[in-house]
Order: C-alpha cells, then sequence, then structure tokens
C-alpha cells in the first residue's frame, strides 16, 4: 500500500507518493483557487499517470493521505470568509473590535498612521444576550433564551452563515455556550456554529473570542470543502484514510477538524519545519555525528516564504499568533510568513522605488511567462535571467514564455531606467532582501545569530534563490533536500495523529485538589477516547503528554511545565514545583523558589503516533557527474551584464558523491537548484545537494 | 570612531547589529511582563526599556512610554555626574526620583539602569523601568491630589546603587521595602526589572564578543547618522514657521476647577524643529507638573511621529539631534522641587502631546493627528472578601479610543495618545479573578466621540460594581470632564466624560483629581469618550456615513446634523436628494455629543460660541 501527501500550497498542489520500498515519487500541479479539489486530484492523476494507472485503480492502493491545505489561511487574509454573526454576553459587544491595543505584534509605537482595526464581525452583527458565568463557573443568569432567538433569527435573517457563540467566563463552565448553540442549532441546522469554549477553552476573553470568530469565518468552506474532497476520495476508489494536517503539527480525520476550523490555518506551512529536522538528522547521520544543532527552514513557493527557526530540533510552537490583522490565539507551530514566492508581482512605488511582492500573481494568471497575466513576476525575473528552463519547468507541463516575460519585466524597468536585464537582475537582489530580512528578523527576535544555522531550503522557488539567501546571511550551509520542491508534503509523514485538550482552572500550589485535578484528566482522557475511538485508533496506541501552565502567585503570564506521568499528588507536586522554578530560572536567569506558584490551565495531548519513514538509499553507478550534464543556458550573474553559459545537470541522474562547481543548474521536474558563482555542491547519499561557499 | 571602520561595515553587519538593539529592547520588555506581577506592568505593559551609550545617546528606544524613558540621557549625564569613577561592572541604579538627578516623571516609575561594561570600559547603558503598584505616600499608588509637596507622594528614590558590584544593599532594600505597601510584590517586579538588565547585559555583550568593540559601535554610529539625515529631510519639508498648540487640564487636584495650560510655540526652521514651552502656566500646587524630562520626553516623541512612517523601526539619537525643546524653571513644563507631580504623565504631560500634534498637524496638514480620549483612570482601594487581603486596582480598561489621523478613523479601544498606544487593554476576566469588581458593562457607544471627515474612534461606556468592601477611588490623573482633546483640520473635539457612582437611585458624579468613597454594592460608571476627528465632518465620504449608522456608531440624527447625511430611518437608505441639498452649504448650526447626566445617554446639543472645533 502507498502512502500520499498532498499540499495544497497558493501556487501549486504538492503530491508526494511513499513506496512501500521507501521510495518517494514526487508531483506537481497548479492549484486552482476557486476549486482546489481540481488541482488535488490533478496531482494525483500525474501520481496515477507515473505508475499507469488510471485514478481508481491508484487511489485503491492508497492506505493514506494526509493533507495541508492553505485554504484557511488565503480566506481570512483575502476576506473571502462566511458572513459571520456573533452572539456575546450583552453589554459587550465590541471584545473582539477593541482587541488589547492599536497595533498587532508587528507594529512600531512611532507609526500613528494606522487602518483601524476591522474585525471580521461587523459592529451590527454582534448581539448581546442576557446571561452570566461567573469566573468561578457559576452560572449567576441563565441564558435568556427568548433574547437568544430573537437574535439568531435577525442574524439568519440578514443572511449569515455561521454564528460564533462566545460568552465571558466560558472557560469556567461552557454551560450556557452549549445550550446556545443547541438553540442555534435547531433554529437553523443549516449554519456552521461555534463556541468559544470549545475552541479554545482557555481564559482571557478577547483572545478565545477572536480565535472563535476567526474559527466561524473560515468554518463554513473549510467544511464544505473537506466533506467534498471525502466524498470524491470514495468515488474514485480510496478506502484509505484521508488525514488533515492542523496548525499545532498533528493530524486528523475530517470529522474531527470541522468543527475546529480554525486549526486547518496554516495547515501546511506548519508541517515544513518536520521535514527540515528531518532532513537535517539524516546529514547527521551520514556524516556520523550531530553538525546541524541549528535549522533553518525555508520554504519559497509561489505565494509565500515561510520561516521557522529551529533549534536543538525542537519545532517551536506558540500561541501569540496573529493572522493578518486577526489574532488566534491556538497553539500554532511557529512558522512566521511573507508574501514572497515564485508569483511574486513587481512593482514601482510611489517614491519610485522597485517593490517586488508581497502581491502574488499565484497560479492564476500567474507569471506573465504562462502566457495569461501581464504582471513581471519573479518567477519571470528567473527565467529572463536564464535561471529557469522555458521547456522544462515543471518537467515541461507547463511552458514558459520568455519573451512574454521578457516584455513584462521590460514594462517595470521602463520608469526605472533600466533595461530588461538589469530589472531582472533588481528583482532577483529584492526579493532576496525581503526574504533575508524576515529571516534576520526571526532569528534575532529569538537571540540567535543567523549565521549559527544551517539552511534547509524548500518550496519550489527555494533552489534558486537559496544560495543568494545564505550568501546575503552570511549562512555557512545550504541542504536542498531531494523533495525541496514539496517541504511541506514531506513533513506531513512525519506527523502524529493527535489532538489536543485543555481546562482552565486556577489554584495555588497550596490550595490544589488533586481529585479535582484528577477529575479533569479522567474527563479530558475520556473525551480523547471517545475522539480517537470515532475514527478507529484504540486506547492502546494513544499516547498522552500532560502538561500544565504555571506562574508564580500575582504574576500575568505563564510556562508551560511537564505535569509527572502518573497523578499529580502532594509528592510529585514537589517535583513539579522544582521543575517549574528550573525552567523559569531557565527562561529568564532567576527563580523565585521563596514565592507560591499557582497552577491554571491544565493540557493534555493525545497523539497516535506515526509509523517512521525509512527513505531509501539509491545506488551509486557512476562517478562522473558529466553523465548527469543535460546542456547549459546564458545565465546572469549579479555584477555582471554579460551572460555566462551556465552548465545544467539533472538532479535525477546526480549521485552520491557528485560535486558541482558553481555556477551550475541542477533541473528536475519539481524545481531548478542554482549552485551560484562561488559555491561548491555536494550530493549525498539520499540525493540532497549540500551547498558551501568555496 | 574612525572613518576606515565606518567604511567597512558590510550592510548585513549594519543591520544585524540594529536589529540585535531593537530585537533585544523587545525581548527586555516580553521578559519584564512575563516575570513581573503587577497588573500595570505585567499586562497593560506599563513599562519601558531601552539601550543608551556611554555619553547617553539614544541607540533604542523601540517600545514603551516616551515619558517614561527618551529623557534617560538627562538621567545618565547625572549618574555619571555623581558617580564619576566609581561605576562598575555588576553595579544597578535605583531611581524613581523626578528631582536630584532622577530625572523621572513621576514616583511610581521606578527605573534600574545598569552600567555596562567590556573589557573595563564603560560603553553603554540600560534602563528598565516599569510602574510600581506602590511607592509609598499618602495613598497606594502614588495619585494623591493634594500631597503637600513631592515627600508625601511617597519615597524619593535620588539615584543610588541598589546592587553594588553584584551585591546587593541589603540595608537600602529594607529601608525601601519597609516604606511601600506590598512589599513582596513590589520586590517581585524589581527582580523581575534587575534580571531584565541584567539579561541585556549579557545580550550586549555576547554582541560584542561577537562582531568586535568597533564594529558595534560604528553600526550604531552610522545609524544615528543614517537616522538623522532622514529626520531632517522630514522637517525640512515642513514649511517654515512658528506653530502653536495650547492643551488643559481640568484643574490641579489642589486648586479646584480651574484649567491647568500648557502652551506651545513650535519654530521650523530649516531642517529644526524647536519647541517653546515658555508662555505654559506657572507650576501649581497641585499635582499634574512636568518636570523638564518628562515634557522633553513627550515633545519629542509626538515629534517624531510626525515623520516618514518609514522610519518609524529606526529612531535613535540621529532622531533626536535636530529637536529642541525649551520649557522654563517654574512652569507647569519645569517644576521647581518641591513641586508634586502625581499626575504629570497623563496630565501636563498629555497636555504637551495634544499641543505638539495640534501645532504640527498645521504644519503637515497630509500628516495632520487628532487628540485620543482623555484618560478615566482610577486607584481604588479596598479589601478583597475572598482573601481578607487589600488591594489597590488600576487599569486602563475604561478608556475611550484613538483620535483619527489624516487618511485613517481612530481605532475603537487603544488607550491614550501619550503611551502612543504601547499601553495594553487587560482582560476583564482576569480582572474579575483578580479583584472583587464584576463587570456589568464594558462597550463602545454610538456619536461618544469628535466627528470628522475621519472620524475618532467609539467612545465606552464601562460599568462595574464592587462586591468586595467599602473602600476609596482616587480618580486621579484622569481628565476631560471639562476639557476636550482638539481635533485637526476641521475635526471635532472629543466630547466631555462623566464617572458616576450609582449607589441605590443616587448619582454621585466624581470628577477628576479627586477622592471618593466606594461603598460595597456601588456601581461605578464611566463614560469616556472616544478620539477626536480629522477633516470637516461635513466632508465625510457618505457612504462611511451610511456603514457607521448601519454599524451603530453613528445615529441617524448625528448622521443629518454632524455629517450632513438623511437616510431612512427605517431603511437606512439614503435620501440623495435631501444630502445633496443639506450639504451644498456648510451646517447653519454644529453639532456635538454630550452626555445626558440624567439617562447616562449621549445626545447632540449645538456647539455654542466655544472653540472645540478647530478652525
Amino acid at each position: 500500500m502507498k502512502q500520499l501527501t498532498i499540499d495544497v500550497g497558493g501556487t501549486f498542489t504538492d503530491c508526494l507518493v511513499l513506496e512501500e520500498s521507501g521510495q518517494l515519487q514526487r508531483f506537481k500541479a497548479s492549484t486552482t483557487p476557486e476549486d482546489p479539489t481540481k488541482g488535488f486530484f490533478e496531482a494525483v492523476g500525474k501520481a496515477a499517470a507515473h505508475y499507469r494507472q488510471t485514478l481508481r485503480q491508484f487511489l485503491v492502493d492508497v492506505e493514506q493521505i494526509v493533507h495541508g491545505t492553505t485554504l484557511g489561511t488565503n480566506i481570512l487574509i483575502t476576506g473571502r470568509g462566511a458572513k459571520v454573526g456573533m452572539i456575546t454576553t450583552r453589554g459587550f459587544r465590541d471584545v473582539v473590535e477593541m482587541r488589547r491595543g492599536i497595533r498587532n505584534l508587528h507594529g512600531s509605537m512611532f507609526d500613528m498612521f494606522i487602518e483601524p482595526y476591522k474585525p471580521l464581525v461587523p459592529r451590527n452583527l454582534c448581539l448581546g444576550v442576557e446571561e452570566r458565568t461567573l469566573y468561578t463557573g457559576k452560572v449567576l443568569t441563565p441564558l435568556a433564551e427568548d433574547e437568544l432567538r430573537a437574535a439568531t433569527r435577525k442574524l439568519i435573517d440578514t443572511g449569515c452563515t455561521a454564528i460564533a457563540i462566545c460568552f465571558l467566563h466560558s472557560y469556567a463552565n461552557g454551560e450556557n455556550e452549549l445550550k446556545a448553540k443547541q438553540i442555534v442549532q435547531s433554529m437553523a441546522p443549516e449554519v456552521y456554529v461555534t463556541t468559544s469554549h470549545e475552541i479554545l477553552p482557555v481564559w482571557r476573553e478577547f483572545e478565545r473570542f477572536s480565535t472563535a470568530v476567526v474559527s466561524a469565518y473560515i468554518g463554513p468552506a473549510i467544511t464544505s470543502y473537506a466533506r467534498r474532497l471525502q466524498a470524491s476520495l470514495g468515488e474514485h476508489g480510496c478506502r484509505g484514510r484521508l488525514l488533515m494536517m492542523l496548525a499545532n503539527g498533528l493530524v486528523q480525520v475530517v470529522d474531527e477538524c470541522v468543527d475546529r476550523a480554525v486549526y486547518l490555518l496554516n495547515s501546511g506551512p506548519a508541517a515544513a519545519p518536520s521535514a527540515a529536522t528531518y532532513v537535517g538528522g539524516l546529514h547527521d547521520k551520514m556524516v556520523g555525528h550531530r553538525i546541524h544543532h541549528n535549522l533553518l527552514s525555508v520554504d519559497m513557493g509561489g505565494t509565500s516564504f515561510d520561516v521557522c527557526v529551529i533549534k536543538d530540533r525542537g519545532i517551536p510552537t506558540t500561541t501569540d499568533s496573529w493572522v493578518g490583522e486577526h489574532r488566534v490565539a491556538i497553539k500554532m507551530v511557529d512558522v512566521p510568513s511573507v508574501g514572497a514566492g515564485g508569483g511574486s508581482i513587481a512593482w514601482v512605488d510611489s517614491l519610485g522605488l522597485l517593490r517586488v511582492g508581497p502581491q502574488s500573481a499565484g497560479a492564476d494568471p500567474g507569471p506573465a511567462a504562462y502566457g495569461k497575466g501581464e504582471d513581471a513576476t519573479v518567477t519571470d525575473a528567473d527565467l529572463v535571467l536564464g535561471y529557469i528552463p522555458a521547456d522544462y519547468f515543471l518537467g515541461g507541463d507547463i511552458k514558459l514564455d520568455m519573451d512574454r516575460s521578457r516584455q513584462a519585466v521590460d514594462r517595470v524597468g521602463a520608469s526605472l531606467n533600466m533595461d530588461v536585464n538589469q530589472t531582472a537582475q533588481a528583482m532577483f537582489t529584492t526579493i532576496n532582501t525581503v526574504m533575508a530580512n524576515l529571516i534576520t528578523e526571526v532569528c534575532t527576535n529569538k537571540g540567535h545569530d543567523v549565521r549559527d544555522f544551517t539552511l534547509i531550503a524548500g518550496g519550489g522557488a527555494g533552489g534558486i534563490h537559496a544560495a543568494a539567501l545564505a550568501r546575503h546571511l552570511s549562512i555557512p550551509m545550504v541542504i536542498l533536500p531531494r523533495v525541496a520542491a514539496l517541504m511541506s508534503a514531506f513533513g506531513m509523514f512525519a506527523m502524529d495523529l493527535g489532538l489536543e485538550y485543555a481546562r482552565s482552572c486556577a489554584r495555588r500550589q497550596n490550595q490544589l485538589d488533586f481529585a479535582e485535578i484528577a477529575g479533569l484528566y479522567a474527563d479530558m482522557r475520556r473525551q480523547a477516547r471517545g475522539d480517537f475511538a470515532r475514527i478507529g485508533v484504540p486506547e492502546s496506541q494513544l499516547s498522552f503528554q500532560s502538561t500544565v501552565e504555571m506562574r508564580y502567585v500575582g504574576q500575568f503570564h505563564e510556562v508551560e511545565v511537564d505535569l509527572p506521568a502518573e497523578a499529580l499528588n502532594g509528592e510529585n507536586l514537589q517535583t513539579l514545583l522544582a521543575n517549574f522554578h528550573a525552567m523559569y530560572e531557565k527562561m529568564y536567569t532567576y527563580s523565585m523558589p521563596w514565592r507560591a506558584a499557582e497552577l491554571l490551565t491544565f493540557r493534555l495531548k493525545a497523539t497516535a503516533p506515526h509509523r517512521p519513514v525509512e527513505m531509501a538509499m539509491p545506488a551509486r553507478t557512476n562517478p562522473n557527474v558529466e553523465m548527469a550534464r543535460r546542456g547549459s543556458r546564458q545565465c546572469l550573474f549579479e555584477g555582471s551584464a554579460t551572460r555566462v553559459e551556465t552548465p545544467v545537470y539533472d538532479w535525477d541522474l546526480m549521485e552520491h558523491g557528485h560535486e558541482i562547481i558553481g555556477p551550475a543548474l541542477i533541473d528536475d521536474r519539481t524545481t531548478t537548484v542554482l549552485v551560484a558563482p562561488g559555491f561548491i555542491c555536494e550530493v549525498d547519499a539520499y540525493r540532497n545537494l549540500v551547498m558551501r561557499v568555496r | 570612531m574612525e572613518k576606515h571602520i565606518l567604511a567597512t561595515i558590510d550592510p548585513i553587519t549594519l543591520s544585524t547589529v540594529w536589529h540585535a538593539f531593537q530585537s533585544l529592547c523587545r525581548e527586555m520588555r516580553n521578559m519584564v511582563a512575563r516575570t513581573a506581577q503587577s497588573y500595570l506592568i505585567a499586562t497593560l505593559k506599563d513599562l519601558s526599556v531601552g539601550v543608551w551609550l556611554a555619553d547617553g545617546s539614544t541607540v533604542a528606544v523601540p517600545e514603551g512610554l516616551a515619558g517614561q524613558f527618551l529623557g534617560t540621557h538627562l538621567a545618565i549625564e547625572s549618574i555619571k555626574e555623581k558617580f564619576k569613577n566609581d561605576l562598575h561592572p555588576g553595579d544597578v541604579i535605583l531611581t524613581n526620583d523626578p528631582y536630584h538627578g532622577g530625572h523621572t516623571n513621576h514616583l511610581p516609575d521606578w527605573g534600574f539602569i545598569r552600567p555596562i561594561f567590556y573589557k573595563g570600559e564603560l560603553l553603554f547603558f540600560t534602563l528598565v523601568r516599569g510602574h510600581q503598584m506602590d511607592t509609598g505616600g499618602s495613598f497606594p499608588g502614588g495619585y494623591f491630589a493634594n500631597g503637600y509637596d513631592i515627600i508625601a507622594e511617597g519615597l524619593c528614590i535620588q539615584p543610588l546603587k541598589v546592587i553594588n558590584r553584584g551585591v546587593e544593599d541589603a540595608n537600602l532594600w529594607a529601608l525601601i521595602f519597609n516604606n511601600v505597601r506590598w512589599p513582596v510584590e513590589t520586590r517581585i517586579d524589581c527582580n523581575s526589572m534587575i534580571a531584565t538588565s541584567k539579561f541585556a547585559e549579557n545580550r550586549i555583550v555576547n554582541l560584542l564578543d561577537r562582531y568586535g568593540k568597533d564594529t558595534v559601535l560604528g553600526a550604531i554610529h552610522q545609524m544615528m547618522d543614517r537616522t538623522e539625515k532622514a529626520v531632517r529631510a522630514e522637517i525640512a519639508a515642513m514649511p517654515d514657521g512658528i506653530y502653536n498648540g495650547e492643551a488643559s487640564t481640568d484643574d490641579d487636584g489642589t486648586i479646584l476647577d480651574e484649567p491647568v495650560t500648557v502652551r506651545l510655540d513650535a519654530t521650523v526652521k530649516g531642517d529644526e524643529i524647536t519647541l517653546d514651552f515658555s508662555r505654559s502656566d506657572a507650576q501649581r500646587p497641585g499635582f499634574v507638573n512636568c518636570i523638564y524630562a518628562a515634557t522633553y520626553a513627550r515633545a519629542v516623541a509626538s515629534t517624531i511621529i510626525f515623520m516618514d512612517p518609514a522610519l518609524a523601526n529606526f529612531h535613535n539619537q540621529g532622531s533626536l539631534r535636530p529637536i529642541k525643546v525649551i520649557a522654563p524653571l517654574g512652569t507647569v513644563t519645569n517644576a521647581r522641587y518641591p513641586a508634586t507631580v502625581g499626575a504629570s504623565p497623563v496630565n501636563m504631560g498629555g497636555q504637551v502631546m495634544e499641543a505638539v500634534i495640534e501645532a504640527l498637524s498645521k504644519a503637515r496638514p497630509d500628516r495632520a493627528i487628532a487628540c485620543w480620549n482623555k484618560h478615566r483612570g482610577d486607584y481604588t482601594f479596598a479589601v478583597d472578601p475572598r482573601n481578607g487581603e487589600r488591594y489597590v486596582r488600576t487599569t486602563f480598561d475604561y478608556d475611550g479610543s484613538a483620535g483619527a489621523v489624516w487618511g485613517h478613523d481612530g481605532m475603537t479601544g487603544p488607550t491614550q495618545l501619550n503611551t502612543l498606544g504601547s499601553v495594553h487593554r487587560g482582560s476583564m476576566e482576569e480582572a474579575e479573578i483578580r479583584f472583587p469588581w464584576r463587570m456589568l458593562k464594558l462597550e463602545a457607544q454610538a456619536d461618544f466621540n469628535g466627528a470628522g471627515r475621519w472620524r475618532g474612534g467609539g467612545g465606552v461606556d464601562w460599568r462595574a460594581v464592587n462586591e468586595g468592601s467599602d473602600g476609596r477611588m482616587a480618580t486621579g490623573s484622569s481628565d476631560g470632564d471639562v476639557t476636550q482633546g482638539k481635533g485637526a483640520q476641521g475635526g471635532q473635539p472629543v466630547p466631555c466624560c462623566r464617572t458616576i457612582i450609582l449607589r441605590g437611585t443616587e448619582k454621585i458624579r466624581v470628577k477628576p483629581h479627586r477622592m471618593a468613597e466606594i461603598k460595597k454594592g456601588d456601581i461605578v460608571v464611566k463614560l469616556s469618550s472616544g478620539g477626536a476627528g480629522v477633516g470637516d465632518p461635513w466632508e465625510r465620504p457618505i457612504e462611511n456615513v451610511i456603514l457607521d449608522v448601519v454599524r451603530e456608531m453613528v445615529s441617524l440624527e448625528a448622521a443629518r446634523l454632524i455629517y450632513g447625511v438623511v437616510l431612512d430611518s427605517v431603511t437606512l437608505r439614503l435620501d440623495e436628494a435631501a444630502t445633496r441639498k443639506l450639504r451644498s452649504s456648510p451646517p447653519a448650526q454644529r453639532y456635538e455629543a454630550v452626555i445626558n447626566e440624567e439617562s447616562l445617554d449621549i445626545e447632540l446639543k449645538p456647539v455654542e460660541g466655544r472653540t472645540g472645533v478647530a478652525s
């Protein structure tokens, strides 16, 4: 049986097939934004064709599909989500609009010219109803059901297709929210309903409400997409399990994720870091010792450029995410991103300066070279510079039109007084600077020097730009995985099936009721067993990881600490406290053991671990790299106006031990790698490319 | 700095070193917020951090409260003068003193200054300053309106070494903590700030190890020069001239109901600006006075925001060089010891900022900035029956909203221009766990903001019931019962605000700068107006007015009377003919939002002869 991963990005749909032998096959198709299932099946169709099978023959033999999609992120960023209504505690309708402040994380305090935040739910669709729960969980005022019905009716009449129910302190007791949900569902079964405590059962109303609203906003589209996809797979004979890739680095079956749509944000990018750690580990193994302590996973696709800083193998997560201007407080793999990719459009700003991105031509109309769009994109510049092949882009599936590229690039250059070659070079440098700045920012924000990292570069456009990035940042080594163009898809093989649960319950260390905590965990485990049983995973396959968020009494921010494996009791509490003090000290350089601690949010992560992926090591046949040569292209490189005849190699024919000195190009059906002048490139045992500055 | 070193710094190193300092400051601020225990510091981020060169030049000040840190070079100068050669690695200097070389805003802002040495040479200073929950004095929190002098406002700590070559001065700490309320909690926040300054030292030393002293200093000087050049070009783009601004606070808390005014003459000449506050009122017996450093800091901050927003991430000493601030001793902008200053950050400090933005909005109409809400804060002091402990509560949650800027409406929610938006809103859920007050309402009110072509963010109706003991509420530095922040370029000012205690059927109005009794069961209502507008509301795009009405931010009545847009009262459809007719000439009568003190609703009243609407 085969396993598939399919990652639908903004521009390309990547499909990776893992054969039982450990061989990987790579396929890429264009993403079809109006109906992403089209691109999905096109990519699968290419895979089937590779095996000379019909779609049905191929799919019958598929055991599991892990699927990542940018659908949720795209909907949120482009503002094409559902018309959402919000029902909240009376007197508090502006919680989401007011946020915590005027800027999200990224603004400077000296910039006052900021567009006011536009919440996803306009104010007239935020309706208050009489109800109130206290922080103790006690219901002070029962839900006024008549008011709720009236509010629901108003929202339905206005055309809302999703409703978020967001009540104060619902994390302490979800009774009122659940009752409201029941009523809304009975009145309007077709409406997508979300409650804040089911999405994020954690205190702090703005973060919880905002996350719930985002979930409701993307929920209907996500649901209909996932259900449609599941149905078509069934119709095409697929009996394997369809798993969705989630923001927190876990995977889950469709039924479990449609009600928590917000977890499908960043699905896809969340998987790339796992690919990077895998490749880094593989390389360490080959070298015989750990050289890659710190990895910088970068993924440059058609639309966006994602970065993840991986220190000592730990894939970072965060609950501080913003997606656009919206706060999303679920735990997510920490993958910051900018709008920089092959499709990024070049333009001239009001100061007369060249800019590239963040707008992307996407897959449709795509770069000028595709023959539809007029805008000059990074891909057009790369083509003009000779880096990518006009006749072998996506293995020849997309014919690139050099003339159209040159015209488009030339149009941009006209107002800059630059010729087409100069403009293409300037575009290349500009986009590299945009990406390098993001990397520097992300690294230094975490206190790391980017030069201590190995760059693991992926994404369809990553291979062309990786060397330039490394040079820009003085990074000594770059690895281009064999699956570079499908990094996220590859990372999805490494994902555990899982769900996360949480209960907020604030208690001081000397006021703990161990039975109460045991009860919370019994409850979460019961829920987990039920959730997994529904998808056919027996309890014996589950592993649980329990953590608790702690802080010193009086503080406002928490540290997440591992709980002991057995139930918390008077004895192991001391170990927990010692661990907390130690962790606090590690994070902040001091601790206060004399001060009492509080335990706040109890978390449970339930996972069914994946099978380890064993990649096959290709055999070596010919030590001479020239056997992989497939002609040459005339390229322009930085600092020179003359074209250089640059040898081109076929990645499929390259073998372990081959070495190439730049400038050179390495083509593949899914991507091209530029070995820039001054770099040396070596092929490792898994046919990954390792580039170093000479 | 040797010229050849400047020339050899490549752009990547330059930007890496630069971003290292910027992000160091962000991390420092996060570290304090994550480890501190006071609501003000940890949740609202009433704290500032930064890095200065040994000569006091500002290296990095990316985020904080202007008054807390942009005048730090003055404190550094006085520390160097006071300690001379007696500064050593491992020293930490604490000061909260506005006078005696501390140059602090007001007493609750405790600042920890650490000299940073590299290979025996003093190269940097770093500051971590947070608003402590208490600082001794007559009333918890340090906002006592009627102190006889600054001694009555709290403990005055002139720059003193609390840590000497890594060793704490136990006697000094003992004296300090014996004189503040909540000594354990205050101590925690001191630890948090001291540890953060140590973290900064480690990071800076690593940076110096990695790049070398010459490169790091070279990069800093180069960035200062680049920034100075850009800021000078921005100033040169303003027409030369003298621009005035003026702003008042309701009273000084001691002499009641007599507004106190800051007056500014801003002279733009070539590529320099001089901000002269000489015409301001004489210093006051009440606690609204600013010291020079506080005036300076706010004046430069509110000038910097008129520069190209693309420069926002870069400001440093280079940005400050072309700006000169004159504030004669003895005025409310430069009070003489021992004048009280408790409310200065918001009161005269806020007026300094409002005066500057008024003046510079005239110099750069295309970057006009309207005033934000006036602060509606208080310090509430009582006992929490759930644990029998005393508490003091203060927050910014009851504040109104941002003012408009040229091109954008103000956002609903952000609190105070004074903080440039870097102070955050709290969480109601968190506040209810922490304090015995149950929230009844926190919602924007239609019309309760300055109108304009771009309008201010919505005004706020905040209500909570006291479920704790009887106690007292100091309305501290709150403001705006009678004074109104101005709009710009014809935008309306912020409406007047009110704080009312509902006790049974009684309605008790509490003015700013006062002390009030609160009883168990009292409901406190704060009607805190939104921001002011930019541009004539009569010119607001009709579709935006319609959207405002649909979204229940502007009433039908206001649409017609203030904006000149007539809508059908049921369908909310535009009456094009009536609107065209109405808007064909300027309004015969302007209207503004006013609180009805009986119903506590917002209603519209004709603007009478007051000069509130900017010309």
